[in-house]
């Protein structure tokens, strides 16, 4: 069995006449945190729907194994449902009664939101939004993963501690993540390996893995290195 | 220290509203009107007391509450399923927008001889009046809240596997009730509103009947007793619509 669970080749998608990715290779196996980084506008929502099979390749094959859940960067949740609600419509639709009730209850402990089981999304800040699209997704035991600049919403600091939260709890929940930004500091904070996506069309420009630990500090050995490069990369230096 | 927010809730309309009692009262008292146009509101208090003494006010108000409640309550069921597919659906939409938008410009008024021609006379053509009034309006504000729910909302169902049917229900449904809750509410009062019309030929009750059979008899003291209750009812009923806003899986589309 292999240990991919998702695997792009030359995969090109058009809107129209419009050519958004073009010959983009891209291998994630299970367990594994890669970052896409790009210019705005460079397709990478679109990558994202690819991969979570919401969008079809016009070229090239993508091959999915297993399921898979998304994260968007805000509105997701369903703001008719309290946060407990939200986590239990992610369950996975066999869960028998008496297991959703202990598996709720986990995930509001693992995402600290216990205490706002019974409130509404509109109640809640946008860090504590993100936590129960998170506690929602993963509570689907699905294979892989999509987040598509879920924190860009959120302020500095927030960001920042999302971050640690999100790579906190995939060490008690591991799962295949793609993870899409624009913000080259996250990128090299929290990615295994981080893709740069070269402008419209857009196509895998350079693949860096980094150190394991993580979350990384900026002043970690390697991080300095690695942004430096995307930015090249991106032309940004 | 300010006055409180009780004071100018609750005081200040009965002030706006004494003192149109009293320009109302001081005018027809000075003889400012010709005979018979402008009761005086002595007249309409008598008239007042002698409909509610008699029983006939209370009959007239149940008779058209159940009129306004048949019409609205069979328009909402055929619209709301109407408008979600209108709003959901492409192809349905480029096939029935245009004649649902036709046909609620239309003034009910205009449907009366069809009315009828068609139910005779009794409680049927009031309420096809009635329903007509609100279905269209509906519909269409049903169609344009469904055809505008975020396309997050139907990634993240098809992530969770829902079936079509909880599609409809789970996330298109919900999505609307904001929407559909202040049309609702709009709705209820177009259709008390239309109460007087739909009750101008072929019934003997009810206070559209009231208005108009007093016309007859020149009781300009009766019409502006059946304009008073209609009005209060009419906001009674606004106050009691406008409290679904606070059902809690409606609030979110409020509060923000």
């Amino acid at each position: 069995m292999t240990d991919l669970v998702l695997d792009l080749k030359g995969v090109g998608f058009d809107y129209g006449s419009n050519r958004v990715i073009d010959g983009l290779d891209l291998e994630v196996s299970r367990k594994e945190l890669v970052v896409c980084v790009g210019p705005s506008g460079c397709g990478k929502s679109t990558l994202l729907g690819l991969l979570g099979g919401h969008l079809q390749p016009t070229r090239g094959t993508a091959k999915r194994h297993g399921q898979t859940r998304t994260i968007y960067q805000d509105g997701g949740l369903f703001p008719w449902l309290t946060v407990r609600q939200n986590i239990d419509r992610g369950l996975p639709r066999t869960t028998a009664a008496e297991a959703r009730t202990t598996k709720i209850a986990e995930w509001l402990e693992i995402t600290r939101l216990a205490e706002f089981a019974d409130h509404y999304p509109h109640q809640l800040s946008g860090g504590m939004r993100q936590r129960v699209e998170i506690a929602r997704a993963l509570a689907g035991e699905t294979d892989v993963l999509l987040m598509d600049e879920p924190f860009s919403a959120l302020d500095y600091q927030t960001r920042n501690r999302m971050r640690r939260e999100l790579i906190a709890t995939l060490e008690q929940r591991p799962r295949a993540v793609v993870f899409v930004t624009h913000d080259i500091e996250e990128a090299v904070q929290i990615g295994d390996r981080v893709i740069v996506l070269g402008a419209r069309p857009a196509n895998v420009r350079r693949i860096l893995a980094l150190p394991t630990s993580k979350p990384r500090q900026p002043a970690a050995p390697g991080v300095a290195e690695a942004e430096q490069a995307i930015m090249d990369e991106l032309g940004l230096s | 220290m300010a006055p409180s927010a009780g004071v100018f809730r609750y005081l200040l309309p009965l002030v706006t509203g004494l003192a149109l009692l009293a320009i109302w009262w001081i005018s027809t008292a000075l003889d400012a009107f010709p005979v018979g146009t402008v009761p005086p509101p002595g007249d309409v208090a008598a008239a007042f007391v002698s409909e509610l003494s008699s029983g006939r006010m209370v009959s007239d108000i149940v008779a058209s509450l159940y009129r306004v409640a048949w019409g609205y309550v069979t328009a909402v069921i055929a619209a709301v399923p109407l408008g979600l597919i209108v709003g959901r659906s492409a192809r349905a939409k480029a096939a029935l927008l245009p004649w649902i938008n036709f046909f609620r410009n239309l003034s009910p008024i205009a449907w009366i001889p069809f009315a009828i021609v068609w139910f005779g006379i009794g409680d049927p053509p009031a309420i096809f009046i009635i329903f007509l009034a609100t279905f269209f309006q509906i519909a269409l504000a049903t169609a344009a809240a469904a055809g505008s729910v975020p396309k997050v909302y139907y990634r993240v169902a098809e992530d969770l596997a829902l079936t079509n049917n909880e599609v409809l229900f789970k996330i298109t449904l919900p999505a609307i009730m904001p929407q559909l809750v202040t049309a609702l509410r709009v709705a209820i009062g177009v259709a008390w509103m239309v109460v007087v019309a739909a009750e101008m030929m072929g019934v003997g009750s009810g206070l559209g009947f009231l208005i108009n059979d007093s016309r007859y008899a020149l009781r300009m003291d009766l019409v502006v007793c059946g304009m008073i209750i209609i009005g209060v009812i009419g906001i009674v009923l606004d106050i009691l619509f406008a409290r679904l806003a606070n059902v809690p899986s409606v609030r979110w589309g409020f509060d923000r």
